[in-house]
């Protein structure tokens, strides 16, 4: 039986990433033998899958400076629902195999690419923004260290002007770090097997994270026959939108593409042209604001109780928050300064009650989380900006004349 | 009649379930019963009697024994399939029919007999060995049958109860249940009905939930009924009808429960006789059967005119091929791992698949797997499954046009010939007879169409002959109705029995043939 979640989910997948939505998508069964599938075979969309041609656009930084950015679109292939297998771990030191079947049946959703992308980074920042889409949609949480998110690589080289040349996939790639430098020591590798008069085999590599290098797994589809058969249990899958939805359909019973597409969040393109737009930061600092989790509401949060001007927060917030946290190894959630103890230190800054190295130095004690705020810290540091002309006129004097007495 | 009776009192549940066990227990010969659940029945038996004392039975089937073919998952009861494979396999959740069935307090026996994986049409295939016709132990056939010498008896001479549902069947009509589930994918519950002398009912596909019937092709399995007359199959029919959502071949609209209507007057009835029924092979019995019952029609006013369905002659290859190539895909999940027997083999996973699965399946259900693997195979998958999906829209289209033109209801005959007997009929492999068997009963599954085999008489040798009637998709209820009213006509004697134990002569006017 369909999951109509999963099927919710696909749609919503698809038009984000700016695909035809299929109205009517068939399934398939693909058939071959092994201890994870259960049922011998997996139900697929080989023929009709639910969405075709759409793009995806990500941005890289050009020469790692922060400051140039540059857009590239990846287009999508297809996106298919399918089943997932279940899990096989090998135990080599006892020779057997366990096999955990409890995710065996879940829906899954694959989205192909074309290979538009030619080096790691841009595949990771591909995959990135993808994961951002993701999240964003609630399709998936996409994490890929926990198998939310499972990226295939399929590499291949080819001198400019001529045609592709036989492509590798590349598999077990369990970060978007990762797949940076599995894409990249594929390519390497592939470039010096061809200078050394040798053959790309259209073979399965694993990737390797602990030796940064790719392995031959097993034989692909050359010599499998899948013998794809059409599911005789799930009838095609009719999709409608607002012209094609007959009149007296039950809304329980079908799924409306335009419905759904009116009820899609903010992609994550479009909630940084936003804060570029509202806040007037730049395009670099929205897109650290939304790579990571929490950082945006943190930063707005600030913003809206503090009277400093968000182009300033900003600096505050990407190299101070977020740097301490990095080292801490923190989660934003985790911060032990909250957005209104950073936005009360910012208001004293902004009201000129302290100096900027001063609240560097409130910040690096309220890191300690003893709950007191800025204000009593920068009372017991004695932190104070002295207003009083007279009194710093005072305290000038008696430097120089300490300084006169040695 | 069994369901006023319990209303009334006159018998009680666990009077009526304990004597079906015991006449289950007599007629063990007949081996139409691989599990027989009696405890659990009993218990069932002891709620219903409950129920009709405070006078709240759940309806007309409170009470009332029944029987399931054992390809039905039935939660706590061992379900086999006939075969190695699933040997002490019992099922954690009940088939929707079987759940259907318990919730209107029908009391299960226990699982019948039949080919393994319902592949056949003969009941014999099976590892718990042949099903017998209970026509074979009767008065009717003993008496036309040739004189044998002592040392020859009856061991040898029975007959089959054609198949694959010959179990449910064989029990149907030897009163050891009131009603039984069979499966019907190319005519395995209609077959055995014509040779044991009960109503088979095919549905039409998609009005009956096939969750939990362990799948031959999904494309074409239903859920079949037999009883013992029309009325209690129109009575199941309504408690098991209607959407699932456990399947999702099952139709979304609703089932509208109908009561048979007791018709007289068949003059606005038009009745279809497929010309290319005649098949090669066809008894001179049942040919003239046919044609009898062809004229009562006529006699009684309907309009009576020979049809044809072309493609006809093509189905039978068409399903073999469609037929195993879902097979193989069907049975690619019996690997041993996670249930069902597993072979000691432990060198690979390949190898222990292997050989699990030679151990369990027989050669019947191998062969088809081949077959069908190979109908799927990239470079074949065009020429054969592709034409043979093509080749099924032909077949499905001669019924339309047919339908289209005014015909309300096909008259074929349902078997080729009576019951052969075992020796005769193991002659030949499973796959020939199948070819020979199901050629009149197969268009109906690769249509979709609705079908029942009502028995109509009894052959020289004593054994029942049965007539089938196609209906239009949806349209049970028009033929049930015809099929009542030609069942009237007939008057099908009933069975016989002559069990050697008891002695059941006065049992039988005690029991009632049908429980509504």
């Amino acid at each position: 039986v369909l999951n109509r979640r999963c099927v919710e989910a696909a749609v919503m997948t698809g038009l984000a990433l700016n695909c035809s939505i299929n109205k009517k998508s068939l399934f398939d069964r693909k058939h071959y033998f092994y201890a994870d599938l259960p049922a011998g075979y997996q139900i697929t969309q080989q023929r009709v899958p639910i969405a075709v041609n759409g793009s995806l656009s990500y941005s890289l930084c050009i020469d790692n400076k922060m400051s140039q950015m540059v857009t590239k679109t990846v287009r999508i292939k297809q996106i298919q629902l399918e089943q997932d297998s279940g899990k096989s771990l090998h135990d080599d030191t006892r020779s057997q195999t366990l096999v955990d079947l409890n995710r065996a049946g879940v829906g899954l959703m694959e989205v192909v690419m074309e290979p538009d992308m030619c080096c790691g980074e841009e595949a990771a920042a591909a995959v990135r923004e993808l994961q951002l889409i993701l999240q964003t949609l609630g399709s998936s949480q996409a994490v890929m260290a926990e198998g939310q998110l499972r990226v295939d690589a399929n590499v291949s080289v080819h001198h400019p002007g001529e045609h592709y040349g036989v492509r590798t996939e590349v598999k077990n790639i369990n970060s978007v770090r990762f797949l940076a430098k599995a894409v990249d020591y594929e390519i390497q590798r592939q470039i010096e097997e061809l200078e050394n008069g040798g053959t790309i085999l259209n073979e399965t590599r694993a990737f390797d994270s602990k030796l940064g290098c790719t392995v031959p797994m097993r034989d692909k589809e050359g010599k499998q026959d899948y013998r794809f058969m059409p599911e005789p249990n799930l009838p095609p899958l009719i999709l409608y939108d607002a012209k094609s939805l007959p009149a007296n359909m039950n809304h329980q019973q079908v799924v409306n593409i335009d419905w759904i597409h009116e009820r899609l969040p903010d992609l994550p393109s479009v909630k940084r042209a936003k804060l570029v737009e509202r806040y007037g930061i730049l395009p670099e600092h929205s897109f650290t604001l939304l790579n990571e989790d929490g950082l945006t509401e943190f930063f707005e949060n600030v913003v809206k109780q503090t009277q400093m001007k968000p182009k300033k927060v900003i600096g505050w917030i990407l190299n101070d928050l977020l740097s301490y946290l990095k080292q801490h190894s923190l989660t934003v959630k985790e911060s032990p300064v909250s957005s209104f103890l950073l936005a009360d230190l910012l208001n004293l800054l902004e009201k000129k009650e302290i100096s900027s190295t001063a609240a560097k130095q409130v910040l690096a004690e309220l890191w300690k989380g003893e709950g007191k705020t800025p204000l009593e810290i920068v009372k017991e540091k004695k932190l104070e900006l002295i207003q009083d002309q007279k009194e710093l006129e005072q305290i000038c004097q008696a430097v120089i004349d300490g300084q006169e007495n040695e | 009649q069994v369901s006023a009776a319990l209303k009334e009192g006159r018998v009680t549940p666990t009077e009526l379930c304990q004597r079906c066990l015991s006449l289950i227990k007599s007629t063990k010969f007949l081996n139409a019963y691989i599990t027989v659940a009696g405890e659990t029945a009993l218990k069932q038996a002891e709620e219903s009697e409950k129920r009709y004392r405070r006078g709240q039975p759940l309806g007309v089937l409170d009470g009332i024994p029944i029987a399931v073919k054992d390809n039905f998952n039935t939660a706590g009861i061992e379900t086999t399939c006939a075969s190695n494979m699933l040997k002490g396999y019992i099922s954690p959740y009940n088939a929707t029919v079987v759940q259907k069935l318990l919730d209107q307090g029908a009391v299960l026996l226990g699982k019948t007999n039949l080919d393994e994986f319902a592949m056949g049409s003969g009941s014999t295939d099976g590892v718990f060995g042949p099903v017998r016709n209970p026509w074979s132990y009767s008065r009717q056939y003993k008496e036309k049958s040739v004189p044998k010498s002592h040392s020859e008896d009856e061991e040898s001479d029975w007959v089959i109860t054609g198949g694959s549902s010959g179990g449910s069947a064989a029990a149907v009509s030897s009163f050891t249940c009131f009603a039984a589930l069979g499966s019907d994918t190319g005519g395995s519950t209609r077959n055995p009905a014509a040779h044991c002398g009960v109503v088979g009912l095919k549905p039409t596909y998609g009005l009956i939930s096939r969750h939990g019937l362990i799948p031959l092709v999904n494309s074409m399995d239903v859920p079949g009924i037999l009883t013992r007359c029309v009325d209690d199959a129109a009575v199941v029919l309504g408690s098991l009808a209607g959407h699932d959502p456990k399947d999702s071949t099952t139709i979304q609209d609703n089932f509208k429960t109908f009561e048979l209507p007791n018709l007289t007057d068949v003059s606005k009835f038009s009745i279809g006789i497929p010309k290319e029924y005649h098949a090669p092979g066809l008894s001179s019995e049942i040919l003239s059967l046919w044609s009898k019952a062809a004229d009562l029609f006529k006699n009684a006013g309907a309009k009576v005119i020979e049809v044809s369905l072309p493609h006809t002659r093509y189905s039978i290859v068409c399903y073999h091929v469609l037929c195993t190539a879902e097979v193989a895909s069907n049975m690619a999940r019996f690997d041993g791992l996670e249930y069902g027997h597993r072979s000691d083999m432990n060198k690979s996973t390949e190898s222990m698949y292997a050989a699990t699965r030679r151990e369990g399946f027989n050669d019947v259900v191998r062969g088809r797997i081949l077959s069908g693997n190979y109908f799927l195979l990239k470079q074949n998958y065009e020429n054969y499954f592709i034409k043979a999906q093509k080749v099924r829209r032909l077949i499905a289209n001669d019924f339309v046009k047919v339908f289209g033109s005014g015909v309300d209801i096909l008259l074929t005959p349902t078997t080729l010939s009576d019951a052969v007997p075992y020796v005769e009929f193991i002659k030949e492999d499973n796959r020939t007879r199948s070819a020979q068997d199901d050629i009149l009963t197969q268009a109906a599954n690769m249509a979709g169409l609705p079908a029942i085999n009502v028995p109509t008489g009894l052959s020289e040798r004593g054994l029942p002959v049965g007539l089938q009637f196609i209906g239009q998709s949806f349209q049970e209820k028009q033929l049930l109705t015809v099929a009542k009213w030609f069942e009237k006509q007939v008057k099908f004697p009933m069975i016989q029995l002559e069990v050697k134990r008891h002695d059941h002569g006065a049992f039988q006017h005690q029991k009632s043939a049908s429980f509504s």
